[in-house]
């Protein structure tokens, strides 16, 4: 087996993704401990583009590897997953991730298959049990962790956004370019034909200093829609927990934990949320916790700085009436 | 335009879910089967094709027998074939192992369009057998999907990324995932579901589909689990009881001595 593990790095319009430089923190880890090479993978149009995004210059990883070519202009699905499987078959490493942005949930798939291996989703903690390496995802239960493990090599996961905290590295890594052979299909069965750009910033709430968080506990979308007021006054953002979304009573991109968004804020509050672990991953490392709910014993009422036992809902309007007045 | 074929999926209602508290895995017998609701993106997106150019749909679904309903389910919004992939040699398969029998079937119903699914079930959230299944069929994929047009042979798909939106133009066939956000998903007929009582369906199986079962099921997946552990919280901050007004007041004091709020 081949002494590097793959990181992909996602570079969209002349940035590399948040997301891709936080998956190489744990990915810096375990490549130690294996002593094998990480790769920072990336696929642009324009190297140079590449070697000026400054984000890049203290990336922390060995080496920053760049596939250059016209045709990698745009995301196109099927020929960056073909490259991708092209560049995993040359390298034969450890191990591939990608960070679970919409990308990396597009992509890791198609390689994996393509190789017939192993991929496992929203990972949010690695760690080595031997020779072998050990991914945790929360799983069906109560406060229950799965550890997966993978037969197949690489090892191939999806990262879960938020769950690692960037750090900058101590050199500078090397930026190289990779050629692939001259008779390479660049071909493509996907034309992008128009962008529009997202009118919203882009996570917001994983960057919110305050977040409000709201969860079935609140029993209506009405009352969940007065988050939005409280959050107004703290200049913060207003999180959901799963079940809120699938109620429809805010969008999924408000959605933290698992498969959303982790969240540091200094204060958290949650209103009637219990504090399934698919949510409170996403929100462990909050400076400050305030649980309102009438269950002592719920996981986030443990975990809270303060926890008021009272019923959300009216916990809630009296704050708004009093603010209001 | 060929076939449109829609893969659903049948998952534990929420509510109705047990858990084996020694293994930590579902109780899939205990729980009530609901279709996956991003599911329904899927099949309305399929209905609003077929409404506009009298294309055939048929529907499948991998599991137990106890997806029939579901899949009738589909019948009542207008899908005219259903399909049921089931077999003893199919359980415990995680991604790779499920679209290695999905793309299995779908080969066996060319020629076809367009394959549609959900962009993840609610019970494994993994959002990854829609691009395995179309990489394993050696097509392309487009995931998190908000609209499809068919226009002169291709295909116009405006999907929805973590930057914005792209209008994309691809040559059929190819799989789609749908993003759950549509503004309008259309009641089942009564009339339909009627008929669907004594709806003949398929059953594909692993002989059927010419698999061998070494590639299925939990013995042909490659990832495992090593096991599970309970994270133990211990109480770590103050407990606030009393009066729903005082704790308010109470509550707003802190938030201003800690400098959130500023009135």
């Amino acid at each position: 087996m081949s002494e590097t593990i793959l990181a992909y790095g996602e570079f969209f319009e002349d940035k590399i993704s948040p997301a891709s430089l936080e998956i190489l923190t744990p990915l810096w880890e375990i490549s130690r401990s294996l002593q094998k090479k990480l790769l920072l993978l990336i696929l642009s149009d324009d190297l140079k583009r590449v070697k000026e995004d400054n984000s890049l210059k203290r990336a922390l990883c060995d080496e920053i590897l760049v596939i250059e070519h016209q045709e990698l202009k745009e995301f196109r699905d099927d020929l960056y997953s073909r490259v991708l499987s092209f560049v995993a078959r040359e390298f034969h490493p450890y191990g591939f991730f990608f960070p679970a942005t919409l990308q990396g949930l597009a992509l890791a798939p198609r390689i994996a298959a393509e190789l017939g291996v192993g991929l496992c989703a929203h990972v949010n903690a690695l760690e080595l049990e031997g020779e072998r390496l050990i991914m945790m995802r929360p799983t069906f239960g109560d406060n229950i962790i799965a550890k997966l493990y993978s037969e197949t090599y690489p090892i191939m996961a999806t990262l879960a956004l938020g769950a690692f905290s960037t750090k900058e590295g101590s050199e500078n890594p090397i930026i190289k370019k990779f050629n692939l052979p001259q008779d390479f299909d660049w071909s493509s069965k996907m034309k992008v034909r128009a962008k529009r750009k997202t009118k919203k910033e882009i996570n917001r709430l994983s960057v919110a200093k305050v977040v409000v968080a709201g969860g079935l506990g609140l029993k209506s979308k009405e009352n969940f829609l007065k988050l939005f007021e409280l959050a107004k006054y703290l200049e913060g953002e207003v999180g959901a927990t799963r079940p809120v979304c699938y109620a429809g009573w805010t969008e999924e991109d408000r959605m933290i934990g698992i498969s959303g968004v982790s969240v540091k804020p200094k204060l958290y509050l949650g209103f009637g949320i219990s504090g399934a672990i698919q949510h409170t991953v996403g929100m462990e490392n909050s400076e400050f916790i305030i649980a309102i709910n009438t269950d002592e014993g719920a996981p986030l009422v443990k975990m809270a700085h303060v926890a008021i036992i009272a019923d959300a809902e009216k916990i809630l309007n009296y704050i708004l009436k009093k603010l209001k007045s | 335009m060929e076939k449109i074929i829609v893969c659903i999926k049948g998952v534990p209602k929420p509510e109705t879910v047990k858990v084996d508290p020694e293994r930590h895995i579902l109780i899939r017998e205990s729980a009530e089967l609901i279709l996956n609701p991003p599911d329904k993106a899927a099949l309305e997106m399929a209905m609003r094709l077929k409404d506009r150019h009298g294309v055939k749909v048929t529907v499948l679904s991998m599991g137990p027998p106890n997806v029939l309903p579901i899949l009738k389910e589909a019948f009542g919004l207008g899908a005219d074939e259903l399909i049921l992939l089931s077999d003893r040699a199919f359980a415990g398969a995680d991604t790779l192992a499920t679209s290695r029998v999905i793309a299995q079937a779908i080969r066996t119903l060319a020629p076809y369009s367009l394959v549609l699914m959900g962009l993840k079930s609610i019970d494994g959230e993994t959002a990854q057998v829609p691009p395995e299944t179309a990489s394993l069929l050696n097509l392309p994929s487009v995931i998190n999907v908000l609209n499809i047009i068919y226009r002169e042979g291709k295909f116009l798909v405006i999907r929805e990324t973590n930057y914005g939106e792209e209008e994309l133009e691809i040559e059929p066939p190819l799989v789609v995932s749908m993003s759950p956000k549509l503004d309008y998903f259309r009641p089942p007929s009564l009339k339909r579901l009627l008929m669907a009582k004594n709806l003949d369906y398929r059953t594909l199986g692993a002989v059927d589909l010419s698999l061998p079962e070494e590639i299925l099921g939990l013995r042909g997946s490659p990832t495992k689990v090593a096991g599970v552990f309970e994270k133990v919280l211990v109480q770590r901050g103050e407990l606030w009881k009393g009066e729903p007004e005082e704790l308010a007041e109470r509550f707003l004091e802190l938030l201003r001595v800690r400098g959130f709020l500023k009135i």
